[in-house]
């Protein structure tokens, strides 16, 4: 816990230490948004046959380019309807310095955000932080507790835990507290890094001792977690297969002078995973 | 004790004015209401993900003359016309919403240029649209049609709550809070201002008193910009030595041909684009010793001058110059022009020459310093530039206005990313991708025409010789012709 109280002093300076953070920031938030929007249930209110949006079973480039423009845009104009009537509660578990709890206290489809951390010093820095933008002060709470700790009975749309499981001694029993607190058809947004040489080689022997990104300790390459083992743990017991589905994982990478990419392997590296509470 | 006393009365002094008027806040400020800023307040506001956000825009001087052209434009020509590409206009078509609202009958679309060498007039490349399957090369357009549109999209947007739109109002402070102003305040009584103390946002002060504190700050205030300033951006240039004189014309016929034209002076090029039926502007880069005889020279003369410019040898045309900067209502310098027009044979002047310029309207003469400046960058934290704030560019190639639509673009491109990421739309993890997508195609542009503007100036003979050759074999090459003109249309 220590590397993170280290870590505190800078953690929102977006051209310092953090800024490797700041940047995967982005690609997390596109990660979310982007799931969020394309699994809306476009048709789930529609009151008559006439509301309904039609939702071509083909891919709808192979039609006439107007006709296609039409589908389209009548689809992401629903899509905009439903986001913007949506006011989702997020749990951001290992919130740190607060950086994806503020992006997405900022989406007008978001509600609010509760941050917990266990670290106090990141979470004065993120409660500083909150301070420079009035939009957050209503919307962004933050919370020194472990998710074990919050009511069980309080569920959230959204509930993130970013670079997380990597970090904790029993991930299996966080991820359990974490599917607990989910609404149905809430998602549960992780990530974490694949227990090979690539994430050895990219996260502990670059980040820590060559770069020096991150405190030497920060990570452990025993704890990192292979991202089919999250999706057979899922399987493992009838009641979490029933009700949980893995809708997308993507590995990411991050291209030095470019930033952090989505790659279409994501048995490599770190990644990134939505589950969806079905019932 | 007493100036104890008189300390903390100042102090105090202070909290109460800073707790009588607490700065506004507000989402985007931009600085300027020229086309620029106005197109950037538009298309903030016609886009669905940026249309919620607190804009202000601040303007110097007064819109009303610009409100005016909206509903009642005058019967004659403005002086300050702009080439705008198809480009810029399909972005107020579709993106802006605001080509609904421009005055269509007082836009020229041109489908050409034909551009030649003032040493050697066989040295010439003329440029056709057709043959890249376009339609027009570029249009012409006042630049007031184009700020009325852009105003009067704004106003039918109808989201008053979160627009505003201040004229008449300068700007005459920018604070950087994190940065305050040591011998007047100490640091105690800013922290301890509610609401203001903890924000980082630049603080603009008004000459109407009031103050605005914004989460980002456009600077769209043109050359001398102060929103640069206060950012500590360096931008980089010089100056030509030259001067651009404007002017509104009549010529002797509607021209057909549409297309525009530009002779490559040794004093500058000078150009004639053509405006609806038998109007057209021109603007003429020249020294700053002709430029100022361009400007006082007799009406009846000027329209002369001009149309003899195009055509007539240097030689010829420097003889006239003298004539006329000994006594600018020299009527003989236009026999002087005649004699020597009518060496020229008829036939030619029809075919390989623009109409005959017959009259200048008054008053629409100008003149203006040209000259060639880029920023280092176009963003700081919580401030971004656009337009003739962060670059100057010759107005050979006609790209000045093109290239401030396109930082537009890419700055709400930016900007609507930024949303979307529930990013804070003032740091520069949101402002650096304006950056890299606009600067270096900006840099390109501003780099050719600085070459060209150089490449012309000259009248040594070999390299006279040179871009002869370069020009006709330009205009042999049809391909290097076509890249040429999509890189100035598109």
């Amino acid at each position: 816990m220590s590397h993170f109280n280290a870590l505190a002093s800078s953690w929102w300076d977006v051209n310092g230490p953090q800024r490797i953070l700041h940047k995967m920031n982005l690609l997390r938030m596109d990660f979310i948004h982007s799931t969020i929007r394309e699994n809306l249930k476009l048709n789930q209110h529609a009151q008559s046959e006439d509301d309904l949006v039609y939702i071509p079973p083909y891919n709808v480039d192979l039609l006439p380019k107007p006709i296609r423009d039409n589908i389209v845009g009548e689809i992401e104009t629903r899509r905009d309807d439903l986001l913007s009537n949506a006011k989702y509660n997020v749990l951001d578990v290992g919130c740190g310095g607060g950086i994806l709890s503020e992006s997405m206290a900022r989406l007008p489809f978001i509600g609010s955000v509760k941050g917990i951390d266990l670290s106090t010093d990141v979470l004065e820095a993120a409660k500083l932080h909150k301070l420079k933008d009035p939009m957050l002060a209503t919307k962004l709470q933050y919370e020194l507790s472990t998710i074990e700790e919050l009511p069980e009975d309080k569920k959230y749309n959204i509930i993130t835990m970013f670079e997380v499981l990597e970090h904790v001694d029993y991930p299996a029993r966080v991820l359990i507290e974490g599917l607990k607190r989910l609404d149905v058809g809430g998602w549960l947004f992780i990530s974490t890094i694949n227990r090979d040489f690539i994430s050895w080689f990219t996260t502990i022997f670059m980040g820590e001792y060559l770069l020096g990104i991150v405190p030497v300790g920060t990570h452990n390459l025993e704890k990192y977690i292979n991202q089919t083992e999250i999706k057979e743990w899922l399987n493992e017991s009838h009641e979490r297969k029933e009700s949980f589905r893995v809708a997308d994982t993507k590995g990411c990478v991050y291209l030095p002078a470019y930033g952090w990419t989505f790659t279409s392997c994501p048995d490599v590296g770190n990644y990134f995973m939505a589950i969806q509470r079905a019932k | 004790m007493l100036s104890r006393s008189i300390r903390y009365f100042s102090n105090s002094a202070i909290r109460a004015a800073t707790q009588v008027a607490p700065p506004t806040l507000q989402d985007v400020v931009i600085i300027g209401g020229g086309p620029a800023g106005l197109s950037l307040l538009a298309t903030l506001k016609n886009s669905p993900k940026t249309k919620h956000l607190n804009c202000t825009l601040i303007e110097g001087g007064s819109l009303d003359k610009v409100r005016e052209f909206a509903t009642n434009p005058p019967q004659e020509y403005t002086n300050r016309c702009v080439s705008i590409t198809p480009k810029t206009i399909d972005y107020m078509k579709h993106k802006i919403g605001s080509w609904d609202f421009i005055h269509e009958d007082r836009i020229k679309e041109y489908q050409g240029i034909i551009a030649y060498d003032g040493q050697d007039a066989d040295s010439r490349v003329e440029f056709d649209v057709n043959s890249i399957g376009k339609d027009n090369l570029a249009a012409m357009c006042e630049n007031i049609n184009i700020q009325a549109s852009l105003l009067a999209k704004v106003e039918s947007l109808g989201l008053e709550d979160t627009t505003t739109i201040k004229d008449n109002t300068k700007v005459v402070d920018i604070i950087n809070p994190l940065t305050p102003d040591l011998e007047n305040h100490d640091l105690n009584e800013i922290d301890e201002v509610p609401g203001t103390g903890k924000l980082d946002w630049p603080i603009i002060k008004l000459s109407t008193g009031e103050s605005i504190q914004t989460r980002l700050l456009v600077g769209c205030d043109g050359y001398n910009s102060p929103v640069r300033k206060y950012a500590q951006i360096e931008s980089r240039g010089w100056q030509y030595n030259t001067f651009g004189v404007v002017a509104t014309v009549k010529l002797q016929y509607e021209d057909f041909r549409s297309v525009g034209w530009q002779r490559f002076l040794t004093t500058g090029p000078l150009a004639i684009l053509p405006l609806s039926e038998d109007n057209a502007t021109i603007v003429w880069s020249s020294t700053p010793e002709l430029s100022e005889i361009l400007v006082k020279v007799n009406k009846d003369i000027f329209p002369r001058l001009v149309t003899a410019a195009m055509v007539l040898e240097e030689t010829d045309l420097k003889y006239i110059y003298g004539l006329l900067k000994e006594n600018p209502d020299d009527l003989s310098a236009v026999e002087e022009i005649e004699w020597r027009m009518s060496k020229v044979p008829e036939v030619v002047l029809e075919e390989r020459y623009p109409a005959a310029i017959v009259s200048v309207l008054d008053g629409s003469r100008a003149r203006f310093p040209l000259k060639l400046s880029h920023a280092d960058t176009y963003v700081a934290p919580r401030v971004a530039l656009v337009g003739d704030a962060a670059h100057t560019i010759h107005p050979l190639a006609g790209q000045g206005l093109n290239m401030g639509q396109s930082d537009v673009i890419h700055l709400v491109e930016a900007l609507e990313k930024g949303i979307d990421r529930g990013l804070d739309l003032g740091s520069t993890l949101v402002l650096e991708s304006y950056v890299s997508n606009a600067w270096p195609a900006n840099h390109a542009m501003l780099g050719i025409c600085d070459k060209m503007h150089k490449l012309f100036s000259t009248d040594f003979y070999p390299l006279v010789l040179a871009r002869g050759l370069g020009m006709k074999t330009v205009n042999f090459l049809s391909p290097v012709k076509d890249m040429m003109m999509k890189s100035i249309s598109l």
